[in-house]
């Protein structure tokens, strides 16, 4: 049997995978179109769709239409992206720190994003130039840089010669989170009425708050970066042998760091500056991935988006219809299935290292 | 040819290594020896340009190091470290296949598969890295290290090894050193860390003893590696002699209360078994 006879089928399987998991994104995310407090035939959604495109089956109502297309449709587009861009994060940051406790959440990039995404909220008079010049991209950018300066810091602070130890991690990860939480708290204390209103709103906005503004920012800031991070799975997979044993084999490891870094904090800050904090999902999915099906980056880059975007599509099904009419965070749901499998995972993590 | 020259490296004011000169030829295999601490591998990092060094230069085929890309570099060298661990689950095949990532799309499809049967890991090939013993992962890496270079090259190539063989057993190290030597016609110029004395002596076409961050001596195995000067270098008596089949050299220890004992008797008492 040749080498490449032996490559080949893998690269194959590894994309049937991929277009599976697609496929189950897009039937997932129809059926979530349907289900709710509001109601609507799949066959009633199908003609809404294929109205859209100029067919005319003729068998729903305008409410019907406006219910899908403007505020359930964005919704679950805007899930999708930040859930995928939450998958594909943990999978670049697991594989960078060369560490499978890594989390967006737990490392502070999270709250790093949510801190300066509060002070752009609730300082926002003071940055009308920066909204000005930035537009809708103003509140997504800041939280970008709260969640950049949190991952360098922890990165600086976890390091030592190209390896990351791991109670520095964590314990870097607890500080800053904390810190940032305290600083939170402070924004908020100095906050007027109108900035407190939108600050809840953001905190409260889970996906629910969805437009397609907010859909469009996502997902250039989202998708794009996202793209990036998967080119590099040649680096990622160098990298899982060791930093110096990947810079012998031709990668340039600073320059592969520093794109994984920003990009895995563009995709975060924009996540959370849309969504506020979600917890867990960087953490199961990427392992997921590596459990069922190998840890070729290849594989787990695009296979941790695309289960991301299925799990927080799902989380998002989940929060809108168990507590119907009513909305349950979706934090709570993402948290309730991360936190177990976390614990699961530290007490097997000696067994997924080897 | 790789050159090092006037190499001078400090940690916190502490000069590791103190104007080392070294010099690796296309085709030969140079051994470096010496005690721990001596600045083995901090000279083995700075030639294969882990570390940069501040002081000194390091020449790859004339060309100076630090004007490599990373890339270009991968294309005139390879390097086995002393440890790699793994955090993921890749199995042996995918770790070897990693090997392929400076090559491109040059490389003839049944590489692997040669490479991996070379160093007896084909077997391994589907069994995850982290399951395999200590002595089978360093065949491994080995692979994965030797896929870089194995395909002829028009130009003279280097594989620098950090203790390639200090888990396995005795047969595995002799193999490895023949795979060396094979390599070596290749027109590749390997340097190896070892601490076997005499796998040393029997594979090496130039040795290098240090100590204390100095090369003390640099030349062939008769010239370097004599009873007085390893003794200098290990601290410990050393005594050497010859096997009478072979005419090779043997070279041995004893444990310390067997010091006031002569040469002569302890070689004659090993040779009865």
């Amino acid at each position: 049997m040749s080498t490449q006879t032996l490559v080949a089928p893998k690269t194959k399987k590894q994309n049937r995978l991929l277009i599976i998991l697609f496929l189950g994104l897009l039937i997932l995310g129809f059926c979530s179109i349907c289900l709710g407090a509001f109601q609507i035939p799949f066959s009633h959604a199908l003609s809404i769709f294929m109205h859209q495109f100029g067919w005319d089956l003729g068998t729903f109502t305008q409410q019907e239409a406006n219910v899908l297309l403007q505020i359930r449709l964005p919704r679950i587009v805007l899930a999708m992206l930040v859930g995928g861009g939450l998958g594909i994060a943990g999978a670049a940051l697991q594989g960078l720190f060369r560490n499978p406790l890594v989390e967006p959440g737990l490392i502070g990039v999270s709250s790093g994003g949510a801190l300066f995404a509060v002070i752009f909220l609730v300082f926002g008079s003071s940055f009308v130039w920066l909204e000005a010049i930035m537009g809708v991209f103003g509140l997504p950018l800041f939280a970008f840089m709260g969640g950049l300066i949190n991952t360098v810091l922890v990165y600086h602070l976890a390091s030592k010669s190209g390896k990351t130890d791991i109670s520095l991690l964590i314990l870097a990860g607890v500080a800053l989170n904390a810190l940032c939480g305290a600083l939170i708290g402070l924004a908020i204390f100095y906050a007027d009425d109108a900035a407190l209103r939108n600050f809840t709103f953001w905190t409260l906005g889970d996906v629910g708050g969805a437009t397609w503004a907010k859909v469009q920012v996502a997902s250039l800031l989202i998708l794009g970066p996202a793209v990036l991070v998967s080119w590099q799975f040649k680096s990622l997979n160098a990298l899982a042998i060791g930093e110096s044993e990947a810079f012998h084999m031709g990668v340039d490891v600073q320059k592969v760091k520093y794109i994984l870094l920003l990009m895995s904090a563009l995709i975060v800050g924009t996540g959370v500056s849309m969504t506020g904090t979600i917890g867990f999902v960087g953490l199961v999915v990427p392992h997921l991935i590596r459990l069922l099906y190998g840890a070729d980056h290849r594989l787990v880059l695009p296979g941790a988006f695309l289960l991301g975007a299925i799990l927080l599509t799902l989380a998002d099904l989940l929060a809108r219809t168990v507590v119907m009419p009513a909305e349950m965070p979706i934090g709570i749901i993402t948290a309730m299935i991360g936190a177990p499998f976390f614990i699961w995972l530290i007490m097997n993590v000696k067994k997924i290292r080897t | 040819m790789l050159e090092a020259q006037n190499i001078h490296f400090c940690i916190q004011n502490r000069p590791i290594l103190d104007q080392a000169n070294l010099s690796l030829r296309a085709g030969e295999l140079t051994v470096i020896l010496g005690p721990n601490g001596a600045g083995k591998s901090t000279l083995f990092k700075i030639l294969s340009g882990e570390i940069p060094c501040k002081y000194g230069s390091v020449k790859y085929n004339d060309r100076i190091l630090c004007q490599f890309k990373p890339r270009q570099l991968a294309e005139v060298r390879a390097v086995m470290p002393q440890h790699s661990s793994l955090t993921f689950p890749f199995t042996a095949h995918e770790v070897v296949a990693l090997g392929l990532m400076p090559l491109g799309h040059t490389y003839s499809p049944d590489l692997l598969e040669r490479v991996m049967k070379a160093t007896h890991t084909w077997d391994l090939r589907n069994q995850l890295y982290g399951q395999l013993s200590g002595g089978e992962k360093q065949r491994v890496q080995l692979a994965r290290v030797l896929t870089q270079i194995w395909e002829i090259k028009p130009y003279p190539r280097y594989l620098l090894l950090d203790e390639p063989t200090s888990s396995m057993d005795i047969s595995q190290q002799h193999h490895v050193l023949e795979i060396v030597s094979q390599l070596k016609k290749r027109n590749i110029g390997v340097l190896a860390i070892l601490h076997d004395l005499n796998l040393a002596s029997q594979y090496a076409d130039q040795i290098v003893l240090m100590k204390n961050g100095l090369i003390l001596r640099q030349g062939t195995v008769e010239e370097v590696m004599t009873e007085d000067l390893l003794e200098a270098v290990f601290d410990y008596p050393i005594r050497i002699w010859r096997d009478e089949r072979h005419g090779s050299m043997v070279i041995g220890s004893l444990p310390s209360f067997h010091h006031h004992q002569s040469t002569l008797k302890i070689a004659s008492s090993w040779k009865v078994h």
